[in-house]
């Protein structure tokens, strides 16, 4: 764990939720400050969960969180956060017959985007902002994956909020549009907070400058992606064969195998990279308390 | 053409500053010279707030219907624009809940005789008849219901503005068409209209409900209620028509303001983002 | 704007640099940033010009609003031999204004023209009267307010006696005498 964020926007402390018997959330402590934080972790880690109590749809049974100063569990503070507040959610539900524009400005007047003259230029900026602009007019259930997606985006980005939560944005987007999402995230990130949920390590390489991961309901690591590498220091190996013990390794392009924990038979140290570590830390605990 | 007038004429003329001959002088200059019109000053702000109420004119979507009728009605456009969304208000809906006023209207024409038992045709319709806004709101918002429930519960108007924004255009829209269907029954017309105090009664207790439970949950609760309300007058009272008398009105008529009442405290619950 | 994804169609460049009647056929294919471009070039001049017919901003502004709407939902309409797209805006202007009074009520008569805020005039601004008018000018020059506004709406722009008569809210029958009052005035000036 390194030093937190220069500028906090986020705190959460302790927060726990449960479905019934099943714990989702068990004592998530952390912070999140400008710029593009990226959250890790497989399915079921708890990030949809975590992501729903910051964007406020979700009440946590028990800790606090306070976003841009204000505490969501209070119902005043909650609208004021609401305000500054752009939420992707993980499965965005939409009006079919509803068109393009007609969906994001009926998101633009639950932002109380009153005036309709403001309200259609605002609408028009994030449909740009996407290139959804010549899509306007098209009926939601004609739109494809990944244009859903955009149209999704869009509808968060109304009103300019300080707060981005997003929940696994890339996905259904192919590599050209993930990559412009890339972009518009980082240039996001540069003056506000920007939290997003990925599976894919490598948008966190390319464009979170913090990263946080999360295992069995609880963050288990926070730092950059460069301290995330550096968690598996030392314990990437390259050999010729297979390791015998069990051990997680496969076989990369080069046709040597690439090992992850202890050092495999003829092993040769290899540099870490970011999915090396993050790999090791949902490994097991156990391994990372022995080395 | 080869003579222009100099520019700080055409600024005084843009200005109102030139007496009237000039202004003529200059005016049909400018209507056949493309340099000297560019020429004519004006502010950037302006210009761009122009374009803006233009621009808003030209490109944009044709209002759905319900907006434009909601509007036509008086309802300020934003909102009008809001509750066109209302999944209880879709086509579907307004289809299902005339088919059930007309299934209500023709089974009591049909049963329809003269004489002490006449009352007795309208119980279908009577029974029905609160029970559609009722369903309505189950279907208004909520988690459930509305597709897009999810992105909409992380904005300010989420929660009970949203909830009570629809839920009210929803009794409105049910209190309307049933309204229309009641002339058309057979009977006294004092108890054809007894629908109405229950209708209210019912809806203000499913958004009280509403307040601790989800809303469809709370709305089959009722709904089984008020069947078994309905139910026990003949079973009990030997009176078929114990839950319209006079009496039970102005139980209902009391508990609308006393429930309403009740959902204004605690209208904070019905926030997906309260703690429960 | 940063753009998400670029553009694919990119249909063909219109820019500053084109001229009206091809931003007018842009237009009729439903592109706004054609009307954009037209509405930057001629709405200064059209407010000039109304303003000079109607003292209330506000109206002008509503008038230039309808006049460019106008002109979107028309501009199949315009043909290019018709003559210039600056005349062809000019009449949907002063029509657009007119109903916009009839909407409003009628408006403050136009600025009156400031005795003491009077220009000089130069050589050069007596130059440009004879040049646009000739006699003509020094003759209009020489009627009351009011003849001359009567004029002006009805030969200088074109209006009907209706459409004159709401403009300068008087009844129709003035306009009439006013206009033949006009006419005789200056064919004595004139002769």
């Amino acid at each position: 764990m390194t030093a937190p964020p220069a500028t906090v926007a986020v705190t959460v402390r302790d927060l726990a939720k449960r479905y019934g018997r099943r714990v989702v959330l068990d004592g998530v402590t952390l912070e999140l400050g400008r710029g593009v934080t990226g959250l890790l972790g497989p399915n079921g880690a708890g990030k949809t969960t975590l992501l729903r109590c910051l964007a406020t749809t979700l009440a946590p049974d028990g800790g606090e969180v306070r976003a841009l100063g204000l505490d969501p569990a209070d119902s005043g503070e909650r609208v004021a956060l609401r305000r500054r507040l752009g939420y992707l959610p993980q499965d965005p539900g939409f009006y079919p017959h509803f068109t393009v524009f007609e969906l994001v400005e009926y998101v633009a007047i639950l932002k109380e985007l009153t005036d309709r003259v403001t309200r259609h230029r605002e609408v028009r900026r994030v449909l740009g902002e996407v290139d959804l602009a010549d899509r306007a007019q098209a009926k939601v259930r004609r739109l494809s994956g990944g244009m859903r997606q955009r149209l999704a985006l869009a509808q968060a980005l109304l009103g300019d909020p300080e707060l981005l939560i997003l929940d696994e944005p890339t996905v259904g987007l192919d590599p050209e549009q993930r990559m412009r999402f890339r972009a518009l995230a980082s240039r996001l990130g540069e003056s506000r907070t920007v939290l997003l949920s990925t599976h894919q390590t490598e948008d966190v390489a390319a464009l979170c400058e913090r990263v946080i991961v999360m295992k069995d309901g609880a963050a288990v690591f926070q730092g950059t992606p460069g301290d995330l590498g550096a968690v598996a220091a030392g314990r990437v190996w390259l050999s010729d064969r297979p390791p015998t013990e069990e051990s997680l390794f496969w076989r990369t392009a080069d046709g040597r195998y690439r090992t992850l924990g202890a050092r495999p038979p003829a092993g040769d140290p290899a540099d870490p990279g970011i999915e090396d570590g993050y790999l090791l830390l949902l490994g097991g605990s156990s391994e990372r308390e022995a080395s | 053409m080869t003579w222009h007038p100099p520019r700080d004429l055409v600024e005084r003329y843009a200005r109102g500053r030139l007496d009237p001959v000039l202004t003529m002088s200059v005016e049909s200059h400018l209507a056949r010279c493309p340099a000297c019109r560019a020429a004519v000053p004006y502010e950037e702000e302006w210009l761009t707030a122009s374009w803006e109420r233009i621009e808003d004119l030209v490109d944009r979507p044709r209002p759905r219907l319900a907006t434009r009728l909601l509007c036509r009605f008086g309802v300020p456009e934003h909102v009008a624009v809001f509750l066109a969304a209302t999944p209880a208000l879709a086509r579907g809906w307004l289809v299902a809940m005339a088919g059930v006023l007309g299934f209500a209207v023709a089974a009591a024409r049909l049963s329809a005789q003269d004489g002490p038992g006449a009352a007795d045709a309208l119980i279908p319709f009577l029974v029905a008849a609160p029970l559609l806004p009722l369903a309505g709101i189950a279907a208004a918002y909520g988690r459930h219901v509305d597709p897009a429930y999810e992105s909409q519960a992380a904005t300010p108007l989420a929660g009970w503005r949203a909830l009570l924004l629809r839920a009210l255009a929803v009794l409105c829209c049910a209190v309307a068409l049933t309204g229309a269907a009641t002339p058309l029954l057979p009977g006294p017309p004092g108890l054809a209209a007894a629908w109405l105090l229950p209708a209210l009664a019912l809806t203000a207790a499913a958004l009280a409900l509403s307040t601790r439970f989800a809303p469809p949950v709370s709305v089959a609760a009722l709904a089984a209620a008020w069947s078994g309300a309905v139910a026990a007058g003949p079973l009990f009272a030997g009176d078929l028509l114990l839950a319209f008398s006079p009496g039970a009105q102005a139980l209902y008529a009391l508990a609308v303001p006393a429930l309403l009442a009740l959902v204004y405290l605690r209208r904070a619950r019905l926030d997906p983002g309260e703690t429960r | 704007m940063y753009r998400f994804l670029a553009r694919r169609r990119e249909p063909p460049p219109i820019g500053p640099a084109g001229d009206d009647a091809e931003l007018l056929a842009a237009v009729a294919a439903g592109r706004t940033e054609a009307l954009r471009l037209l509405h930057q070039r001629h709405a200064p001049w059209i407010r000039g010009r109304l303003a000079r017919r109607c003292a209330d901003p506000d109206t002008v502004d509503d008038a230039i609003q309808d006049t460019f709407v106008a002109v979107w939902r028309g501009a199949h309409r315009y043909r290019a031999g018709e003559g210039e797209v600056a005349a062809w805006i000019w009449p949907i202007a002063i029509r657009r204004l007119i109903s916009t009074l009839r909407r409003t009520g009628p408006a403050p008569p136009a600025t009156p023209y400031d005795e003491a805020r009077l220009v000089t005039e130069s050589a050069e601004d007596a130059v440009l009267v004879g040049v646009e008018h000739g006699d003509l000018g020094t003759a209009v020059a020489r009627l009351s307010p009011e003849l001359r506004a009567a004029i002006q709406a009805t030969v200088l722009d074109g209006l009907t006696v209706k459409e004159a008569a709401r403009l300068l809210g008087i009844p129709e029958g003035t306009v009439k005498t006013r206009v033949m009052r006009a006419k005789a005035r200056l064919r004595g000036y004139l002769a």
